[in-house]
């Protein structure tokens, strides 16, 4: 295995990881993170004359990652 | 967008009904797993899945979750794992996704040739989606 690809294979991980990490952290009593869920709930709200561009956007962008995922 | 107040469901409510869908998605997923990446079927499956689920995520029917108003300063967490991903992301696609650089889609594909990892990746794709639309 290269270098390179090592690299970013460790990469993902770490962004991976980190996510976890913060999700657990955001769940604790009290914390001043908020969950994932409830970031995307507030992105997800945004309006843009009346067309809920945000709404769109996120579930547009997840429609897109199961067909290239699985579909492609 | 804003909800009609009998429509948005309150955090200690949902559990149920949160819950209850996946066991549909049990079967969906196995049969997804079914077809390979790239034929005609999969590509069918996916549309008529996702479509179902944009559809439902974007009809006003469907009772939502309450949102926060604001969110806490801690939010600047989350560019972390996001800001990660995405230089890697940018940085193998500049380099064209290769074996040396490769992309996360094109480390996946091995993964996603199975039919146990394939089944779980419509699983989680549809669970994920559920949880969207009910944002």
């Amino acid at each position: 295995m290269s270098i390179t690809r090592l690299a970013v294979i460790s990469g993902f991980l770490a962004a991976i990881i980190a996510a976890v990490v913060i999700e657990a952290l955001a769940r604790r009593p009290q914390s001043r993170i908020p969950r994932f869920g409830e970031v995307a709930a507030v992105v997800m709200r945004y309006d843009l004359a009346g067309i809920p561009v945000g709404r769109l956007a996120l579930l547009g962008f997840w429609f897109w990652c199961g067909w290239h995922f699985l579909a492609r | 967008m804003e909800q009609p107040e009998d429509l948005v469901a309150e955090r200690s409510s949902p559990w149920l009904s949160r819950y209850l869908v996946l066991p549909v998605f049990v079967p969906l997923s196995l049969l997804g797993g079914l077809f390979p990446s790239f034929s005609l079927e999969a590509n069918l499956y996916v549309l008529l899945l996702g479509g179902a689920m944009l559809t439902a995520g974007l009809s006003s029917r469907l009772p939502r979750l309450t949102a926060p108003a604001v969110l806490p300063p801690g939010v600047v967490w989350w560019l972390v794992p996001i800001g990660i991903f995405v230089i890697f992301e940018v940085i193998t696609y500049a380099f064209g996704s290769t074996h040396d650089f490769p992309t996360l889609s094109l480390l996946a594909d091995p993964l996603l040739d199975g039919y146990l990892m394939r089944s779980l990746g419509y699983f989680g794709w549809l669970t994920i989606f559920w949880g969207m639309v009910r944002r």
